[in-house]
């Protein structure tokens, strides 16, 4: 049967959810059971930073009930996923041992980037809608329970996303406490969002026109939703999203409760979320507001039909990671031409080199990103670009990119300029254990050590920042690489660059490097 | 919204649910007396009143009675307080008894003589051959099961069990003292009340009951004392199962442990044979510690439940209604399964008309389906060795996984829900027992199948329980249906019923107790709002009971706005109709027929695009805020029109309907010069007119024509 079925589990903040999903090249994506339980992992999280053994069991009880349901539809593959109420709390390793052993599901912690990535691809799955919307100045809202995301699309690619911790349980946390009217918790919330959203439009947003917003995360699923369990609302525009918010502002949590069909807990949540959604519109001017109703289940499932092959998307997500790197080349001010030739040369080194290293398509756009982003350390600090280049890319989200590539391609730049060393690739060794990361250590270590060694070579073939070799043909003959240009002038400082980096690139391929210029005979 | 005005509201244009009642037993009862009935169909009927008043009794009477002991002294609908409805009910209630057995004693039992069938009223009335005969029936077979008890100093007041048959007896020594001693035996309720005595030469057969031929024997049972007077008497108790929930930690052994206290609660009735004597009741009386107002002196046999076994007896068909065969289903006369016949379009299912196996096929075939996934229903009232629960059983050794929520909180069926559950969990289904503080009422069951192109859900939701045997009995719809829609929603249904959240939105079914209450009133409200901007608007609706105020009051506003209200209601019924200035538009009928019409149906007009709507609830506050019910609408235009003819028929009836009256009392429609229309017959003659036509259109034969195989060159 051509038709898989498939399980997603999300350990959110406030509910744990499972999907099962159809999942077939004719029919794409279609959801057949969908359940939920409230459990407030993120009220224990966000406050103490532990999570309490009661709400463990608790948890543990009903993943167990979801395997159950799961063997009922004989799923074919499943994937839990946890976000940020387990990636933050203290004791997630043990959590996640204790859902392991009592229920058999492994739950692994996915990073905020990869979490937003994949609500990402569930709204392209949304062909017709998403690639119309689009094409005007669009920025994706992600109101979660402990942050928010934002993302800004310029023409058809996303090219800069940020997370705020502004989500809505994180919100209510900080107020908890306070004794004061609703109307003055609501300033105040008001006041909290202006200030985190007013220092993202200054960096991010200075001259983008953002004419459509989309809704996703939890919130403005509830939001959204039709009194008398109706159909919920796909599309409002700005106005009206306006009104909708003073009508609920005056709202009692009974009528909250009563309005939009949540628990007291939830009901407590919607107002801040509303907050956010409508200081949002306010501050893009957006007009649209598209809410396409995504879940995380459905994100999971949209990752998993898109690896598994099952459903193809027409958006290219790449164009979108290339985007974004570019934009954030931009803004730490690289140097343009130097970077496109270095993209032009370690492409071409890879690729003439494919005999010999052995790595795939992915290794080979990591390698073009780490390319665009040599030189952002720059920026910060010229006598050590190195170190801070590795900052930056490892506290940059780029949507599209795993925790573990984008840790790659730090350690490649950083790396770039400073002395390989086998036995100090540091790795963030905590993050890695139940990410998605399937390689070990060693093998990451090994692919740094390729992805240097190409980025390397390619640096010191334009160390002028003159394009000199511009023209330079690659290929491989009698166990050398042979980098032949025409150039004519003077090429003193590239050929001895060339030279120094040789060595260790001979080291890691067992290819020699060579740089001829061929001399036109007059 | 608009303004509702006061007298929507005024408790004085509501009828107090329990008087009401009463009302209903007086239709049944009416229909006992009915001589256009088969003497035995009246039997039944007369049987049925009493039944219904023994449960009346039980819950209602009992509930009243805790309410005064708890001091609660809210008004109900009507504006009555509990011991104000007491009073009342006591009352009418006194009045429906008496004419119960003014038909049992002038008009059923000349009859039924007239007919070739002596009742022995009492023992003095037995021939010597008669009497022979009992005694030595009392010796052999009813002797070795009593226990006669006397009361003295040493021995207390022995408990007497609820709704048991009891003999009382005043003794006097033989030694001569003068002090008369109580005494009392219990009717065995193993032995059959009615015992036929041998066929007299005229050929004509006699009965008597049992409690006369212990009366005549009960010398017997106290040796050594004279037997001064004895009489027959019956004690009802508070029976109203109340859970405190919260504190139970197990369900099922709370209600183990309250179905044992069933027997011994408060004292709320006692029924005695007329002209008991003095002392005898004086005793009774203080023991049972009762009021004069809960004692019902009966003109006749206590606890007329016997006539149902009367009707049973064989030999006298030509005096009852031919039994009626339910028929089969046209849409699946045929060699498919029911699962591609399902897949052909959606099923109605009209019962007692058409058979109930469908129903059961169902599931049955589910059970052994290899590629059904899971099972899932909600089961209320079943039936003792029902065919549902064996075939749920084999699903689960099929290692289907099988969901089933067993509603413990069905009055009267605890202790046949609790055995089927054990059975269920011991095979591996996943039993749910109910939920706190709700009762689950609805009727819907889900089986998911893989199949080719993905997993497809089979759904059916009914009005009716799933009981193969009161299908025969109740008039109630069903639908089958692979409406993904529903499906959808079935699903959601049972993983709120699983505990889980609730689905963040719902197709087509609307759920009680969150939605349904707030459904019917905005369609209600739609309605009214149609009439007043001038367009048509028609409401009918058909069910059981309405008794809730808020509906009520929104019917009342409909009215107003001039909105064609029709209401087929079996029972309870709190609106007043045809009230000037309140409910003129609104035209109440009530139905009582063999079947026991129990189906629940809303028309709405919508503004020319009708919403036909079947589910299972009552417009009862409880239905709507203590309940899981589900509505579901009825879409596919057969099915609707198949729906809209039902309710048509039913409000052309004429035989079996009565029309509430301004003054509250409801009356039979005057017939004169009309057809004469008995809805539940005609509904019988279309099932199988449907069975006809779908055998004709089988048969090659019966359309008289032959077809040609044209050459297909």
């Amino acid at each position: 049967m051509a038709i898989r079925l498939f399980a997603a589990i999300d350990v959110g903040s406030f509910e744990l959810e499972l999907g099962i999903y159809e999942i077939s090249p004719k029919t794409g994506i279609r959801k057949i059971d969908h359940v939920r339980h409230v459990i407030a992992l993120g009220r224990d999280t966000y406050k103490n930073g532990k999570i309490r053994y009661e709400l463990v069991d608790e948890m543990c009880k009903v993943i167990e009930d979801f395997a159950d349901i799961m063997k009922s539809y004989k799923i074919t593959g499943y994937r839990a996923y946890a976000t940020s109420a387990l990636r933050e709390a203290k004791n997630s390793q043990i959590v996640l041992d204790q859902i392991r052993v009592r229920t058999g599901i492994e739950v692994q912690i996915i990073s905020n980037s990869e979490q937003r990535f994949i609500s990402y691809k569930a709204i392209a799955s949304k062909d017709a809608e998403f690639n119309k919307i689009i094409q005007k100045g669009t920025a994706i809202v992600d109101v979660g329970f402990g942050s928010m995301q934002v993302s800004l699309f310029d023409k058809d690619a996303l090219i800069s996303t940020q997370n705020l911790m502004l989500g809505v349980l994180r919100i209510r946390e900080m107020m908890g406490d306070m004794q004061v009217s609703t109307q003055m918790l609501n300033t105040l919330i008001e006041e909290m969002v202006d200030n985190e959203l007013n220092t993202f439009r200054k960096v991010y947003l200075r001259d983008r026109e953002i004419k459509n917003l989309i809704g996703i995360g939890e919130s403005i699923l509830y939001l959204s939703r039709e009194s008398h369990g109706g159909k919920p609302v796909e599309w409002i525009t700005a106005e009206e999203f306006i009104i909708f918010y003073e009508k609920i502002k005056l709202m009692s949590l009974d009528q909250i409760q009563d309005r939009f069909g949540v628990n007291a807990e939830y009901a407590a949540l919607l107002v801040p979320a509303a907050i956010i959604f409508k200081r949002v519109l306010e501050l893009t001017r957006a007009e649209i507001f598209w809410i396409p109703g995504i879940r995380l289940c459905d994100s999971i499932a949209a990752e998993y039909a898109e690896e598994e092959k099952t459903v193809k998307f027409h958006h290219d997500f790449s164009e979108d990671i290339l985007a974004a790197s570019r934009n954030m080349a931009k803004r730490y001010k690289c140097h343009g031409p130097h970077t496109v030739s270095m993209e032009k040369y370690v492409l071409g080194i890879f690729d003439c080199m494919k005999k010999y290293h052995g790595m795939e398509k992915r290794e080979r756009f990591l390698l073009q990103i780490a390319a665009i982003l040599h030189a952002c350390g720059k920026f910060i600090s010229m006598r050590k670009p190195s170190e801070s280049a590795y900052n930056i890319i490892m506290s940059t989200e780029i949507i599209g990119l795993s925790h573990m590539e984008r840790e790659i391609i730090a350690n490649v730049v950083r790396y770039n300029g400073l002395e390989f060393d086998y036995n100090r690739v540091q790795l963030n060794e905590e993050l890695f254990r139940n990410t998605k990361g399937e390689l070990s250590h060693e093998d990451i270590t090994i692919l740094i050590a390729k992805l240097t060694a190409i980025l390397r070579l390619a640096n010191s073939m334009d160390r002028s920042h003159k394009q000199k070799l511009s023209d330079s043909r690659m290929n491989v003959k009698e166990g050398k690489l042979v980098v032949t240009t025409s150039y004519e002038g003077d090429m003193t400082l590239e050929a001895l660059s060339f030279n120094q980096k040789a060595d260790f690139f001979e080291e890691i391929f067992g290819i020699r490097p060579v740089l001829r210029q061929k001399r036109r005979l007059s | 919204m608009a303004d509702i005005s006061e007298i929507y509201y005024n408790p004085d244009n509501y009828v107090n649910r329990e008087l009401s009642w009463i009302e209903f037993d007086y239709r049944v009862l009416s229909e006992a007396r009915d001589k256009n009935l088969p003497l035995f169909e009246r039997l039944k009927f007369l049987s049925i009143t009493a039944s219904n008043l023994d449960e009346f009794y039980m819950v209602r009477v009992a509930s009243l009675k805790d309410m005064v002991h708890a001091k609660y002294t809210k008004p109900d609908i009507a504006g009555m307080k509990a011991d104000e409805q007491l009073e009342k009910i006591s009352e009418k209630t006194h009045e429906l008894v008496s004419l119960q057995y003014s038909t049992y004693n002038r008009s059923i039992l000349p009859t039924l003589k007239q007919n070739g069938l002596r009742v022995i009223s009492s023992h003095e009335d037995l021939s010597e051959a008669e009497g022979r005969f009992a005694d030595t029936y009392f010796v052999r077979d009813v002797y070795p099961v009593l226990t006669p008890m006397a009361v003295d100093s040493s021995r207390p007041f022995p408990l007497i069990r609820n709704k048991s048959l009891n003999i009382a007896a005043l003794l006097k020594k033989k030694s001569g003292e003068e002090e008369l001693e109580f005494a009392m035996v219990q009717v065995p309720s193993v032995l059959p009340r009615i015992v036929e005595l041998p066929v007299s030469e005229s050929g004509e057969r006699s009965f008597i009951l049992l409690e006369q031929i212990i009366e005549r024997n009960m010398e017997s049972l106290f040796l050594n004392y004279n037997v001064v007077t004895t009489h027959p008497f019956r004690v009802m108790r508070n029976a109203d199962l109340t859970i405190d929930e919260e504190e139970a930690v197990d369900l099922l052994e709370e209600i183990e442990k309250q179905l044992k206290k069933r027997q011994w609660g408060e004292a709320i009735r006692l029924e005695v044979e007329e002209k008991m004597d003095k002392r005898l009741l004086k005793i009774l009386k203080r023991e049972l510690i009762i009021s004069s107002n809960d004692i019902f002196e009966i003109a006749g046999p206590l606890d007329l439940s016997f006539l149902m076994k009367m009707y049973g007896l064989n030999g006298f068909d030509h005096l009852k209604e031919v039994p009626y065969i339910p028929q089969q289903v046209p849409e699946l006369m045929n060699e498919d399964d029911i699962f591609i016949n399902i897949r052909k379009g959606d099923i109605l299912l009209h019962h007692p008309y058409q058979t109930f196996d469908p129903v059961v096929q169902f599931v049955k075939t589910a059970a052994k389906d290899p590629e059904v996934l899971a099972i899932k229903q909600t089961l209320y009232r079943v039936s003792g060795n029902s065919p549902i629960i064996a075939a749920l059983l084999e699903a689960a050794d099929n290692r289907k996984q099988v969901s089933v929520l067993v509603e413990l909180k069905a009055r009267f069926d605890e202790e046949n829900n609790i055995n089927w559950a054990k059975k269920l969990e011991k095979a591996g289904c996943h039993v749910i027992y109910g939920l706190v503080g709700l009762k689950t009422h609805s009727k819907i069951t889900l089986v998911v199948r893989r199949e080719e192109d993905g997993i497809r859900r089979y759904v059916h939701l009914g009005t009716g329980n799933y009981n193969d045997s009161t299908a025969k009995l109740y008039t109630d719809l069903g639908l089958m249906t692979c409406n993904p829609q529903i499906g959808e929603d079935a699903t959601a249904v049972f993983n709120m019923l699983s505990g889980y959240s609730e689905p963040l939105h719902w197709n087509k079914l609307v759920v009680a107790p969150i939605w349904l209450r707030a459904r019917f009133l905005k369609m209600i409200r739609r309605e009214t709002r149609n009439a007043a901007a001038g367009k048509p608007a028609h409401i009918i609706a058909k069910m059981n009971s309405l008794c809730d105020k808020e509906v009520i009051a929104a019917l009342y506003e409909a009215s107003c706005a001039g909105v064609g209200i029709q209401l087929i209601i079996r029972g309870i019924c709190s609106l007043k109709a045809g009230v000037p200035g309140l409910s003129e538009n609104i035209k109440v009928r009530s139905i009582v027929g063999n079947f026991l019409e129990h189906a629940r149906i809303f028309y709405f007009e919508n503004d020319g695009s009708p919403e036909l709507y079947l589910g299972s609830a009552d417009w009862m506050s409880r239905n709507l805020d203590k309940r899981v019910e589900i509505m579901f609408p009825v879409e596919d235009e057969r099915l609707l029109e198949r729906i809209m003819h039902v309710l048509k028929i039913q409000l052309e009836d004429n035989v079996k309907t009565h029309i509430l009256q301004l003054d509250g009392t409801w009356e039979k429609p005057d017939k004169r010069g009309k057809t004469l229309i008995n809805c539940q017959e005609q509904f019988c003659e279309e099932a199988s007119l449907y069975v006809r036509a779908e055998l004709g259109r089988l048969d090659p034969a019966g359309s008289r024509v032959f077809i040609p195989t044209e050459s297909q060159g």
